[in-house]
């Protein structure tokens, strides 16, 4: 944000006081206090190559015991990482980084060059990257992926050891976001082509360069080790020596174990788990950036074309009813399609500016109101929809609920339908549903990665419900106002607003996740988006 | 005195009177005849543990199966206002049956916390949708009952007639078809099991299959060594000799004789089938929401069994009670139907 | 007996076969594939992760491949695990199950044995029916709910043991003993059996007749002769105890091949559930073959010459 309003004066503009965040200066270590934490995850760490990583696990154990470009950092920010400073060309399209002088955990330096390795590696259609696509801004980047184009045309250029030239297709404000996600992190080539189909596949055939190293993962076991690595450019601000990962499955198990102080920090899951601890002092629950609403076709019922109809249902539902009472789980309304506190500008939440009450909010009387004008303007008697979602316990939670909820419309009658997954996903790309529970979780705290999804020919806008006006604010805001930050902002918010004065989607809740975490345990951090931990700034009182 | 032949008196002759009658029919069987079931369930009856069992299971079949007049309220309305209830009986104040639970180390009235009305009791709680325990535990033992009967009846029909084909006819049919059921013991039912459900979707109709088609294979083998033996038994061959054709003699004189391997097994097969229901529904492949089986109500209990020990304990404890009921049954009926067992 | 070995084998190896066929076009059935954010993925993205996991060959030549790879025991790659190989998955993961494994089976049998032969030879006493109440709980107490009871009363209440996770033997207690119930009950329910009739039995009464001691009765002829059938159940009981590692290891956070197939099964990882129906079915044919040979050794009786 701040490199756009620079921008803005002009000229190729230089941001080396990307000052450190963190209270760092202290670098003995307070106290007797033996600096080992003890981490719950409910699944396992299928992998550490950073090409081939989809999930949670996998993200913040890379971004523990790897660095990339620049470092996530609380309420939408970014810190130096690997790159000391960087600078963004007046057309927003060339970033330049340059590099501090870092070392592998082999000893070996961290260069531009295993930047552009990392990359190209993961665009190169033989990898297989199920990532590739966060790449697409980057010049040649789609073409490369779809093996239309050589890896070396691809928009990353190494100029000497320690400066790392990056350009895009277009102006992306948000790609400082992109670079401090796992995927962006340099990979060492000479280590790649060392460990051939086992690199990555367990602790000892990676190199590591962040804050920390991997140690006894055996690729498929249920704990490992992470210790602190004495090659990290900033070790000294780096408490914690040791790190123990444990993989505890089952939710009661895992509360048990954290009861016996054999755990330090878990997730909790179940209403009765988040209700029992919700007033403890140990109890936190962290926002998550994902959205679950619901879609309506517009393609396939007319009834949803109509505002009122698509007001009603809205309108018919207690969301409060359903976060506090069904799940109980931390998860809380949603205030729009946006996630609230995940992006920010000037401090202010885009869900505070971007948010329109009647359109997230309960109103029966008003709902039976607008339901009966709509049913009016559609000339019908009585409406009967599908409504389709998971057959998790949460999807099946969640349409039991809404069923109960929306039939309260008089003349609507739901009938329920959980699928799995991947059914579900294919039967809402096919259009073929009435209304359906969707979610979006953001890869980069920038409310554009949710508004994108909406406009006209989006493959995942499934209800196509379309708005020309809508499709006119989002295309400005990645095009002509990219580079000025605040009407980029303004865009955006407008966007939201537009969405949701028309009701094009039915926002439902916020995902979150609870967590007790001993209150010895001081500095751990959470983003909304990837990698969501970071333990680099934790220590044990 | 050798010559003397002994004279014949007056009355040597006489027809019997009614008191050498009465002695003479002493000789007679006294007891009226009975049928080999008849005998077996009077055997049966001097059981005390399995008369128990029968009686309970008895009581469970017509509480679960009748459970629409029992159920206190409807086992899948959901009331998130009053979820996590833990039981009240009406005029019963004794912890754990009175609507309080302890919370952070104090006692404290769930009902009132809730804000439920004052007449509203749920004798075994609720679930954390506010859904009424008790009828979700009815709801779910016929769920488990049905699932285990059906594919018991699969298992009866598959296995009786799969064993008695292999047995009677013999020669490389028996061969092949003992080959076959050789290989399939060597698949673990477990595994075939979750594949099976895993291909046709997780719900009862899979469960049904799923089990059906693990659990003939031990009835078959029974009923095959069974029909072996009578095979070549005089009551077979007679009925051969006079012309009969196959099928009767299955019906007719088979069927009856193997009654009692038949009932047996099947007194094993049941409880296995709703262990296995329970435990299919536990790992998450069993029966789907909003229905409920006993399993998945464990599973469901299991997760807050710290703090509402009831949600598990009661699903578990019908459970427990069931197999336990038809285990000790199967047991007396061993018994009963094995003429060799001492009795007491 | 070389013949019977290698006529036993050979089921082995079409049992296997059969398996293996079965399961490749079972799964193929499934909608699953290796994608894990399909929804962000382009046409041309997909394919190429299809073609990395030999999706995109036509049906059979998937097959023969996997036979193939099959034979050597390459079971392809896991779905949920990237990169990892899904033999390396399972060897990686088949030491605890097999030491918890293990360690029930011995447990339960021993006690089985035990607990069964008391309650035969004091018979229709309070100690048998002690002993049969016991039994009858051991095979209609679900092992998760067991398990579940055992941590929390034992582990969390008393902490006597570890509440989950391994490392040592003291880890493997409490699974142990959820496993172990299962075997106990049926071992003591088929000794007490047995040793009722091997005690009413003619030798034994010649025994009386000697007048040898009680027991030396009991020890060298009625426990002997009662000991041998229980061979023939440890087959059955391993699948027991099979069935159980899979919410035991869930339970106690054991890092086995049990929780490893369920955890496979929800996510859908095919090759994964593939590779360990096989291994499963193996074991069983071979503890099935071991235990035959067993049989044919210690009973006289049976001679394996067929």
């Amino acid at each position: 944000m701040k490199i756009n309003s620079i921008a803005k004066l002009g000229g190729v503009v230089l941001l080396s006081a990307l000052v450190l965040a963190g209270c760092g200066s202290k670098s003995s270590q307070s106290g007797s206090k033996k600096q080992e934490l003890r981490w719950q995850e409910s699944s396992n760490l299928p992998t550490m190559d950073l090409s081939k990583a989809t999930d949670q696990v996998s993200a913040e154990t890379l971004n523990a015991t790897n660095e990339g470009l620049l470092k996530m950092s609380t309420n939408a920010k970014v810190t130096p990482g690997v790159a000391k400073n960087y600078t963004v060309s007046k057309d927003g399209k060339t970033w330049t980084f340059n590099l501090r002088h870092s070392k592998w955990s082999d000893g070996t330096p961290v260069t531009a060059k295993d930047f552009v390795y990392s990359w190209q590696r993961t665009l190169t259609p033989k990898t297989a990257s199920q990532y590739a696509y966060i790449f697409d801004h980057i010049k040649n980047a789609t073409k490369v992926n779809a093996g239309k184009a050589p890896v070396s045309s691809l928009g990353v250029k190494a100029d000497g050891d320690y400066k790392l030239v990056v350009t895009l297709n277009r102006p992306q404000s948000y790609f400082k976001y992109l670079v401090a996600n796992a995927e962006f992190f340099p990979q060492k080539e000479s280590a790649v082509k060392k460990y051939g189909s086992k690199y990555g596949t367990q602790s000892k055939y990676m190199v590591y360069n962040g804050p920390f190293k991997l140690t006894g993962w055996n690729g498929t076991n249920d704990s490992w080790t992470m210790v602190k690595n004495n090659d990290y450019w900033n070790k000294k601000n780096i408490k914690l020596d040791k790190m123990k990962i444990i993989v505890s499955k089952d939710p009661s198990t895992t509360l048990n174990q954290y009861n016996t102080n054999k755990l330090d920090a878990i997730t909790l899951s179940g209403s009765q788990q988040v209700s029992h601890y919700k007033n403890d002092k140990d109890y936190k629950s962290y926002l998550n950036a994902s959205t679950f609403y619901l879609e309506m076709n517009q393609k396939k019922d007319p009834v949803l074309r109509n505002v009122n109809i698509r007001k009603a249902i809205s309108m018919s539902i207690n969301r409060k009813q359903l976060t506090n009472k069904v799940f109980a789980d931390g998860s809380v309304p949603a205030r729009g399609l946006v996630a609230a506190k995940m992006a920010y500008r000037n401090g202010k939440d885009y869900a505070d500016q971007a948010e329109v009450k009647s359109a997230d909010s309960q109103n029966l009387a008003e709902a039976k109101k607008l339901w009966a004008k709509g049913l009016k303007e559609t000339g019908k008697k009585s409406v009967s929809l599908n409504l389709l979602s998971d057959d998790t316990p949460a999807g099946k939670n969640s349409t039991e609920f809404l069923q109960s909820q929306l039939t309260k419309l008089p003349g609507l009658k739901i009938t329920n339908q959980n699928l799995p997954f991947k059914t579900r996903l294919q039967r809402s790309q096919d259009g073929n549903f009435d209304l359906v529970i969707s979610a979006w979780i953001a890869d980069f705290p920038d409310p554009i990665s949710f508004l994108s999804l909406f406009t006209s020919d989006n493959s995942y806008n499934n209800g196509k419900w379309k708005n020309s006006e809508y499709d006119t604010l989002v295309k400005n805001a990645e095009g002509k106002d990219a580079l000025n930050a605040g009407k980029r902002w303004d865009d955006m918010v407008q966007a939201q607003k537009v969405l949701m004065n028309n009701q094009g989607i039915v926002p439902l809740y916020q995902q979150s996740t609870p967590k007790l975490i001993n209150s010895k345990v001081k500095g751990v951090q959470f983003f909304p988006t990837a990698p969501e931990w970071d333990w680099s700034k934790v220590s044990i009182k | 005195m050798a010559d003397n032949a002994k004279s014949i008196k007056t009355g040597d002759f006489l027809p019997l009177s009614d008191v050498d009658r009465t002695h003479l029919d002493s000789e007679k069987i006294a007891a009226p005849s009975l049928t080999f079931l008849q005998d077996s369930w009077r055997r049966l009856r001097h059981s005390k543990a399995a008369m128990i069992c029968l009686v309970i299971l008895v009581i469970l079949f017509i509480l679960s199966f009748g459970s629409g007049l029992f159920q206190t309220h409807n086992p899948n309305a959901t009331n998130p206002d009053l979820a996590n209830l833990p039981p009240k009986i009406p005029g019963i104040d004794i912890n754990g049956f009175n609507g309080t639970i302890m919370q952070s180390g104090t006692r404290i009235n769930a009902y009132a916390q809730a804000h439920a009305h004052a007449g509203t009791y749920y004798i075994l709680g609720t679930d954390y949708l506010g859904r009424d325990l008790f009828s979700r535990i009815l709801f779910g033992t016929r769920i488990s009952l049905t699932i285990a009967l059906v594919a018991s009846f699969f298992d009866l029909a598959f296995g009786v007639v799969y064993g008695i084909i292999s047995g009677w006819l013999g020669g490389w049919v028996d061969t092949l078809m003992q080959r076959i059921i050789e290989i399939i013991l060597s698949i673990p039912n477990l595994i075939v099991m979750v594949l099976l459900i895993v291909v046709l979707k997780p719900g009862m109709s899979a469960i049904i299959i799923a089990i059906a088609i693990t659990s003939w294979v031990n009835m078959a083998r029974l009923v095959r060594a069974q029909t072996l033996e009578l095979k070549n038994q005089e009551f077979v061959l007679a009925a051969r000799t006079l012309g009969e054709s196959s099928f009767k003699i299955a019906f007719k004189h088979l069927l009856p004789n193997l009654a009692s391997v038949i009932i047996i097994n099947l007194m094993f097969t049941i409880p296995t089938a709703i262990f296995f229901e329970a435990f299919l529904s536990y790992i998450g492949i069993g029966v789907s929401a909003p229905q409920a089986s006993l399993g998945t109500l464990i599973s469901d209990g299991q997760k807050n069994f710290q703090f509402l020990p009831y949600q598990m304990w009661y699903p578990a404890i019908v459970l427990s009670i069931i197999m336990i009921a038809f285990n000790i049954l199967g047991d007396g009926l061993r018994d009963a139907f094995d003429p060799k067992s001492n009795r007491k | 007996m070389a013949k019977y070995l290698g006529k036993r084998i050979f089921y082995i190896i079409l049992t296997l076969f059969i398996v293996t066929t079965v399961t490749f076009f079972l799964m193929k059935f499934m909608p699953g594939t290796p994608l894990t954010n399909q929804a962000k993925l382009s046409p041309s993205q997909i394919h190429q992760i299809y073609k990395q996991y030999g999706l995109d060959k036509p049906l059979w030549q998937q097959y023969l491949t996997y036979l193939a790879g099959a034979v050597h025991g390459n079971f392809g790659t896991s779905y949920q695990f990237s990169d990892q190989p899904v033999s390396y998955l399972i060897s990686s993961r088949l030491g605890p199950s097999l030491t918890i494994g293990g360690e029930a089976m011995v447990v339960g049998v021993l006690i089985g044995i035990i607990v069964g032969s008391i309650g035969a030879v004091k018979q229709n006493t309070w100690i048998d029916t002690t002993a049969t109440i016991l039994s009858i709980l051991g095979v209609s107490i679900p092992s998760f709910v067991l398990a579940v009871l055992l941590q929390y009363y034992l582990g969390l209440k008393l902490r006597l043991f570890p509440i989950a996770d391994w490392g040592g033997f003291m880890y493997t207690v409490l699974p142990t003993l959820a496993l172990a119930a299962s075997p106990f009950a049926e071992t003591a329910r088929f000794m007490r059996t047995e040793m009722v009739d091997v005690l009413s039995s003619d030798y034994i009464e010649l025994a009386k007749a000697k007048g040898l001691n009680k027991t030396g009765i009991i020890y060298h002829h009625a426990l002997r002769n009662s000991l041998i059938p229980i061979v023939t159940i440890v087959g059955p009981l391993a699948v027991n105890i099979m069935t159980g590692s899979m919410v035991v290891e869930n339970i106690f956070s054991i890092p086995g091949i049990g929780e490893q197939f369920v955890k496979s099964i929800l996510t859908n990882d095919y090759p994964t559930i593939m590779g360990l129906a096989i291994v499963y079915c193996a074991m069983l044919c071979v503890v099935l073959l071991i235990t035959d040979i067993l049989y044919g050794l210690i009973d006289p009786r049976i001679r394996i010459n067929k």
